[in-house]
Parts: C-alpha cells; sequence; structure tokens
C-alpha cells in the first residue's frame, strides 16, 4: 500500500469509526439542529484529517475529535454570543422538583422510564447559554473550571447556569412525565 | 473568630445553604470544608437527604441518556467523498 493510501486507511480506521458519536454530541450542541450538526462534524472531519499527521497513534482518537468539534463550536458560538439575549429568570422552571414528587416517587423512579431520546429533546430545548454548559459538563464530564475557560465565562457563571440549567431541564423531564402517565 | 452562619470551623449549616450547593457537592466541586459540611447536615437531616439523593438520580440520568450516538449515513459517505477522494 502506497503511504497516502495508509495514512487514508489510517484514518478510516481509527477516526471516522467515530463519526456516530461526533454526530450525536454536534446534536445536542447544536440544541438537535441537524444542519447545523451536519456541517460541524464535517469540518471537524477535515480538520482532523488535515492534522492527522500530528495525532500520536494508539492515543486517544475520540477525545481528540470530540475537543477538535467542541473547540470549533465554541468559537463559534462565542462570536455569536457577543451580543446575547438576556435570559430571563423563571421562578417557576428552575424550581427542584423533588417537593412535587416527594409524596409519590422521592427516588425519581419516573426517570427509569423515559427514554433517550425524550432526555435529549429536553436538552434540546434549553435556551443556548444553558444548554451549552449542560452539554460540556453531563454529557462530556468538563470541569467548572473547563468550562469557564473554554466558554470564556467565570465560573461563577458556570455554576449559576448548571444549576439553572439543570432546574429547567429536570422539570421538562416531570413534565414528560406527567403527559406521559408515569406520575398522577 | 467571627461567628458568622455556616462560615465558621464546624458550624452546622441550614438546610437552604445545603440545598444551594445540591449540584456542586455533587459535581465534586465544593472545597473540601464546604464538601464536609454539606455532608455532615446530610447524615442528620431527614429532609435533605433524599432531596440529594433525587436529584443525584437526575443526574445519573442525563448523563447516562442524553448523548446517544447517532448514525447518519449520507453524512458519513460526504465526509468519505470529500476527505478521502480515490
Amino acid at each position: 500500500m502506497t503511504a497516502a493510501g495508509d495514512r487514508r486507511a489510517q484514518f478510516e480506521a481509527e477516526a471516522l469509526v467515530h463519526l456516530d458519536a461526533l454526530y450525536g454530541l454536534a446534536l445536542r450542541l447544536t440544541g438537535g439542529d441537524r444542519a447545523r450538526a451536519e456541517d460541524l462534524v464535517q469540518e471537524t472531519a477535515l480538520k482532523a484529517w488535515r492534522g492527522w499527521d500530528g495525532f500520536e497513534p494508539g492515543t486517544n482518537a475520540r477525545a481528540w475529535l470530540l475537543t477538535i468539534l467542541r473547540n470549533t463550536f465554541i468559537n463559534e458560538f462565542r462570536r455569536m454570543q457577543r451580543h446575547p439575549d438576556p435570559v430571563t429568570f423563571d421562578e417557576i422552571a428552575e424550581r427542584s422538583v423533588f417537593a412535587d414528587v416527594a409524596e409519590e416517587d422521592p427516588e425519581g423512579g419516573f426517570f427509569d422510564r423515559l427514554v433517550d431520546a425524550e432526555v435529549s429533546r429536553a436538552v434540546d430545548e434549553l435556551p443556548d447559554e444553558f444548554r451549552v454548559p449542560v452539554v460540556l459538563s453531563d454529557l462530556e464530564g468538563l470541569s467548572y473550571q473547563e468550562i469557564s475557560d473554554v466558554m470564556g465565562i467565570p465560573v461563577g457563571t458556570v455554576k449559576s447556569r448548571l444549576h439553572r440549567a439543570r432546574r429547567r431541564l429536570q422539570r421538562r423531564l416531570y413534565s414528560y412525565a406527567k403527559e406521559m402517565g408515569y406520575l398522577s | 473568630m467571627m461567628d458568622r452562619a455556616g462560615d465558621g470551623d464546624g458550624e452546622r449549616i441550614s438546610c437552604e445553604q445545603a440545598i444551594e450547593r445540591v449540584y456542586e457537592f455533587l459535581d465534586g466541586e465544593l472545597d473540601p470544608d464546604w464538601t464536609e459540611r454539606v455532608r455532615e447536615h446530610l447524615e442528620v437531616c431527614r429532609r435533605c437527604y433524599p432531596h440529594f439523593n433525587f436529584e443525584r438520580i437526575f443526574l445519573d440520568h442525563v448523563r447516562s441518556k442524553g448523548l446517544c450516538p447517532e448514525r447518519n449515513e449520507l453524512l458519513e459517505q460526504r465526509i468519505r467523498e470529500a476527505l478521502l477522494p480515490d
């Protein structure tokens, strides 16, 4: 096989096998916007292909690709967020549902009955400023400091957005569970 | 030492102070001092313990269900054509 053929085969075997994971993350970051998610994955793959010679074989290709995708998204996100719309405070949406279910389902058994698509949809429905920290923290496992660094916002803001975002997400899941009859 | 509520060594914290920090605690982002205070509160508070447990279950579900890899064959084909021309 030629050197170019080797490079291609290696890229296929080590990088392109992660396209499904990349697309999954792109969908959540973009709030379920398929066209934007596809562009994001394509741009990520292109950057990875260009930088493939710098990739050290045997290291974690998936993590490397997810980082490229995240950085590509965040650069665009930060450009668009220079003049963000203020996120309004919604007292009811941001109240823990624990008090509502404490009698009937204190251990959150209804979460078990929600399917992956319902959780993904609830994440997608969060406003951008709330969705991105949730994706970075809960789906990607970044620390508050890492989120602060990539988003360019103070750690205190990360903390409060995560808190409010999770409460909104929880209330949305609670509403689904009620609609589906999992809770009375 | 100043005797501020919840801000001195070994002082008990209120339910409100504990609940305010629920996600930081569950994320492992609280400093050791506050982690210990919250932990002590949970050992004795019958109201907060189940609440924290509920929030932990909620986060576990988001983490395990929120990120699903998704196949997009057309996209895959587009990428292969764009990146790897024969």
